[in-house]
């Protein structure tokens, strides 16, 4: 076996930061390697300086045992390195050939006009060659998310790509499209392809790579071969410390019911219908899960409900009185607490110190207010005590919200909802972006209120997370829910196929034809 | 530096270069880092800053007066530097400038760089001397405009209509006045009618203020445009109803009728001669303290703040982002009213189309200030020394420079003040876009190399 590319004690900086520390690392020719790590491990940041965005300050770059110094994508990419961002640099409106060839188009006619039919041949052999399955007459927007992906990597094909970099590739997709995502990773490797894919999903390194490498704070802290390592070790490497991977869930003890939603219809800003007709219920001491990929109305679902949205049509009702025209402070006092999906813009004022971050929410309610005016010592104080229960580190309430990890302000946010001792929680991706310590204490945190009570109702796009917590499941597609269904019952592939949009066991009970995208995309296989 | 830091510096630092190669990477990494500093500077070193811009302004101002002296002809040289001779002399300008604008303080033999100890003010100088109570009689109009702004800038409003707001508090309040004006007389006067003048100064001004208020949180209407266009509405209304209906007959110039002999401000320490009264400052001073009560201490002022800095996050927080807006818009506005009012009653006793610019150099003042209402009053000292020692200059015989070059010098030192501030503000809602654009990744660093910086600077 040879050696594809070789990063050789790459050092980055940045003011104020190394984001990699004197990082080796060497990819075997014609495998897969997973580069796992938390959050602001320095994992993209390595993958830049091989694409050429980044120049590194100290170590070699070298591809095919030749050194090399990449100033620009475009070096790279002559050395035949390809890179897929997580975000799609694709245009909308043109097709699939156009977007594969686009600035490097085949000409005719001396090179003054695209030869389209010389386009479409090439990425038709491109397609055969690797067993895609992608239409290259088709426009991208018609196109589902898992066939851009594959648009994406055709790029890098048609450039001559040898070596992959896909930057967490699996986080938009359903779990049958990150199964098709991994085979197209087999194929392309049995080709003599090399692939990098950039992940903090353990299960996913474990399973599609063949060699793992860890980064955590900038530094490569180990690579194992995927099928010698465990969930547990990996873990352990990435945190540095050990680390309880399932969920210790006793069984629900549900009570009477505390949140009721009954026909909720939400239009968003366009207009258009993105939650139909949804019904739910939460009782007391359970909680609800509902599993969707994001972007099937769950937000807009989640803001009717917590009252930042009006939905057009529904009644809800909170502990048996009517909320559905109460104000959003009116439900906070009512006993509903929100960990909104956006911490950054809705959940903390990140110019606000943690002191007044504590208040948020509360800023009218006594004991921090009195007769319109605000008490700061026992704002101190409560932010002292969430800061102090929940781990917030640093811990000082003088901290501005925005200079804290992401972990570290997801707890403060749960700290604080759950300070208010209350009776319902919605939880949005209370742990997207959360590291795997954090993550696991916010879980705990969530089961702990549920044991003492509370309704929670959970939304979250990973599936091990609303299944491990839920005692219910409801599955969310295009604005419905596909079925409500016992977690503890189901498989992943039927969470998958509801989640695309299609009921398990050709049973459709739905009589409109679906909207194509989700649906050419489970039966693609 | 946290978790996040990794990535976040290089999200920031990358901006357009991860597309097009790494051309201009590295400077706009550079103005990243220089508009992050200023954002994290603490009050102290912003106020280093500021004394910085200062210096470097005169040193600038300096300059340019040495040119335009070279240029200009003159019978005999102002001063003479490295034998040429210069029309004007910077030094005695910008001595006019600072020290004109507080009645000459210094004491001539007091010289200490070169050991000269004596007493350091002049003899015969005292703070109630006309030229400073010129100075503070601007400063206090200008504490009350500065303020009106900075409260709207609080709640993420830009209110450009402060002028505006306040032609019609101070109409209404001398209008209220001189209706009122048979029922009083004499210490009743000040008393009863002052008070009443000033309510209904605040009353107009806070109504007239909520009409773009109400106009942006109902309406979704730009403050920016209903505000500027609702200056001239206010100024031309003004000027029709004094020219039509409350004409002074016995006055060829288009003004009110006089209020009545007792609608002042006791002028205490001062002379009756001069337009300043402390207890006019003494109550603006009051006003500042409790805007500032009002931001920091009550649930309502917290409301305010946090919609100027998330909208999004008030509303999470159960703040009413439509009456949050009305409620600062009408403060604002009968801030501006209160300073309509006080402008009328210390300066002329009558009210008279046509106002200057207090509500537009307020905007200036507030931004100088860090919009921060305790920061307001020495922003409008400032700007009330370069008024007043502008006018010492035009009058002091042995400087003889156009005023149209004091007003460069002048412009040029709000600019250098002004700037550290305003590139703050900027930075901060480049920070903001930036976050929002790391969220929308999951918060998994750099993956998207035209993020919200770019966004950010297309915004402002």
């Amino acid at each position: 076996m040879t050696t594809a590319v070789h990063l050789d004690g790459i050092t980055k900086r940045f003011p104020g930061v190394v984001a990699n520390d004197d990082v080796d690392l060497p990819v075997e020719r014609g495998t897969v390697h997973a580069l796992l790590g938390e959050n602001g491990a320095g994992k993209t940041t390595l993958m830049n300086v091989l694409y050429g965005l980044y120049s590194a300050d100290e170590g070699r770059v070298i591809v095919d045992d030749v050194e090399r110094h990449f100033d620009t994508p475009r070096d790279a990419i002559d050395a035949g390195i390809g890179m897929i961002h997580q975000h799609f640099m694709l245009v909308d409106p043109m097709t699939v050939a156009e977007n594969v060839t686009l600035g490097s188009e085949p000409r005719k006619w001396g090179g003054l006009a695209v030869d389209r039919d010389a386009a479409t041949r090439s990425v038709e052999d491109l397609c055969d060659r690797y067993g895609f399955d992608v239409p290259p007459e088709a426009r991208i927007e018609d196109v589902s998310v898992g066939v851009q992906q594959r648009v994406e990597i055709l790029k890098a094909l048609y450039r001559g790509a040898d070596t992959l970099i896909l930057d967490e590739p699996t986080a938009v997709l359903t779990p049958q499209e990150v199964e098709d995502l991994f085979e197209v990773f087999d194929e392309l490797t049995d080709q003599g392809k090399t692939i990098i894919f950039i992940t903090h999903k353990l299960g996913e390194a474990m399973h599609a790579a063949d060699e793992i490498t860890v980064l955590r704070d900038g530094q490569n802290v180990g690579t194992v071969p995927a099928d010698e390592t465990t969930r547990e070790q990996l873990a352990e490497l990435m945190v540095g410390r050990e680390v309880l991977l399932e969920v210790e869930k006793t069984p629900a003890d549900p009570g009477d019911e505390v949140f009721a939603a009954d026909g909720v219809t939400v239009r968003d800003e366009r207009g258009i219908e993105v939650v139909s007709d949804v019904s739910l219920s939460v009782r007391e001491g359970e909680v609800l899960g509902i599993a969707g990929v994001d972007g099937n109305g769950q937000s807009e679902l989640v803001e009717a409900l917590t009252g930042l949205r009006d939905p057009t049509s529904g009644r809800l009702s909170l502990a048996g009185d009517d909320v559905s025209e109460h104000s959003r402070r009116r439900r906070i006092e009512a006993g509903m607490a929100y960990i909104p999906e956006d911490r950054h813009e809705q959940g903390l004022v990140m110019d606000f110190d943690l002191v007044e971050n504590g208040l948020l929410g509360s800023q009218h309610s006594p004991p921090y207010a009195r007769r319109g005016r605000l008490s700061w010592n026992d704002a101190r104080r409560h932010a002292e005590a969430i800061i102090d229960e929940y781990d917030v580190r640093p811990p000082n309430a003088d901290a501005r919200a925005g200079s804290l990890s992401g972990g570290n302000q997801q707890k403060f946010i749960v700290g604080r909802e759950f300070a208010r001792d209350p009776r319902f929680v919605v939880a949005m991706h209370p742990t997207r972006g959360v590291d795997i310590g954090s993550t696991e204490f916010i879980h705990e945190q969530l089961l702990g209120l549920r044991d003492r009570g509370a309704g929670v109702l959970l939304v979250s796009s990973q599936l091990d997370e609303v299944r491990g917590l839920s005692d219910r499941l409801a599955v969310m597609h295009d604005g419905e829910f596909m079925a409500v269904v016992d977690p503890a019952e189901v498989t992943e592939e039927e969470i998958g196929l509801l989640m695309a949009g299609e009921r398990p066991g050709g049973v459709d009970e739905d009589a409109e034809p679906e909207p194509s995208t989700a649906q050419a995309d489970g039966g693609e296989r | 530096m946290s978790d996040d830091g990794n990535d976040t510096t290089p999200d920031g630092s990358q901006g357009n270069g991860g597309i097009d190669g790494t051309d201009g990477t590295d400077w706009r990494g550079r103005g990243r880092s220089v508009l992050d500093r200023l954002v994290e500077a603490s009050v102290f070193e912003r106020v280093l800053i500021s004394l910085a811009a200062l210096v470097l302004s005169i040193a600038i101002g300096v300059v340019i007066i040495l040119a335009a002296g070279r240029t200009a002809t003159c019978e005999s040289a102002a001063t003479t530097y490295f034998g040429v001779g210069f029309c004007y002399d910077p030094f005695r300008v910008y001595d006019r400038l600072f020290l004109g604008a507080l009645g000459n303080p210094i004491n001539p033999l007091f010289d200490p760089l070169h050991g000269q100890f004596a007493a350091p003010f002049r003899e015969g100088w005292t703070p109630f001397n006309p030229r400073l109570a010129d100075t503070m009689t601007e400063t206090t109009i200008l504490v009350l405009t500065g303020l009106s702004v900075a409260v709207a800038f609080k709640a993420g409003i830009f209110n450009i209509g402060t002028q505006g707001q306040m032609v019609v508090g101070g109409l209404a309040s001398t209008l209220a006045m001189l209706a009122l004006a048979p029922l009083f007389s004499g210490v009743t006067a000040t008393l009863v009618l002052l008070p009443i003048g000033l309510l209904v100064g605040a009353l107009f001004g806070g109504l007239y203020g909520a009409i773009p208020g109400a106009l942006k949180a109902y309406a979704d209407a730009n403050e920016v445009i209903t505000t500027i266009m609702l200056n001239f509405v206010a100024s031309l209304v003004a000027l029709y109803l004094v020219r039509e209906q409350f004409q002074d007959p016995d006055s060829f110039s288009t003004k009110t009728n006089d209020l009545p002999a007792g609608v002042e401000f006791p002028k205490l320490v001062y002379a009756p001669s001069d337009e300043f009264s402390v207890l006019a400052f003494v109550f603006v001073l009051l006003l500042t303290g409790a805007t500032y009560y009002v931001l920091r201490y009550t649930s309502f002022g917290y409301d305010l703040r946090t919609s100027g800095l998330q909208p999004d996050a008030a509303e999470y927080g159960g703040v009413d982002a439509a009456k949050t807006i009305v409620a600062s818009m009408t403060i604002s506005g009968a801030l501006a009213g209160v300073a309509g009012t006080v402008y009328v009653v210390l300066l002329y006793g009558y009210f008279q189309p046509g106002l200057p610019a207090y509500g537009f150099d307020g905007i200036t003042v507030s931004i100088l200030a860090g919009n921060n209402p305790l920061g307001v009053v020495p922003a409008a000292f400032l700007f009330g020394v370069l008024k007043s020692g502008a006018i010492s200059i035009q009058t002091d015989p042995n400087v003889d420079i156009p005023i149209q070059l004091v007003g460069v010098l002048r412009g040029l030192i709000i600019l250098f003040v002004a700037m550290p501030e305003f590139f703050r503000l900027i930075g901060k809602r480049a920070n903001d876009l930036g976050g929002r654009s790391r969220d929308r990744t999951g918060g998994s660093g750099p993956v998207r190399s035209d993020g919200g910086v770019l966004g950010g600077e297309g915004d402002e």
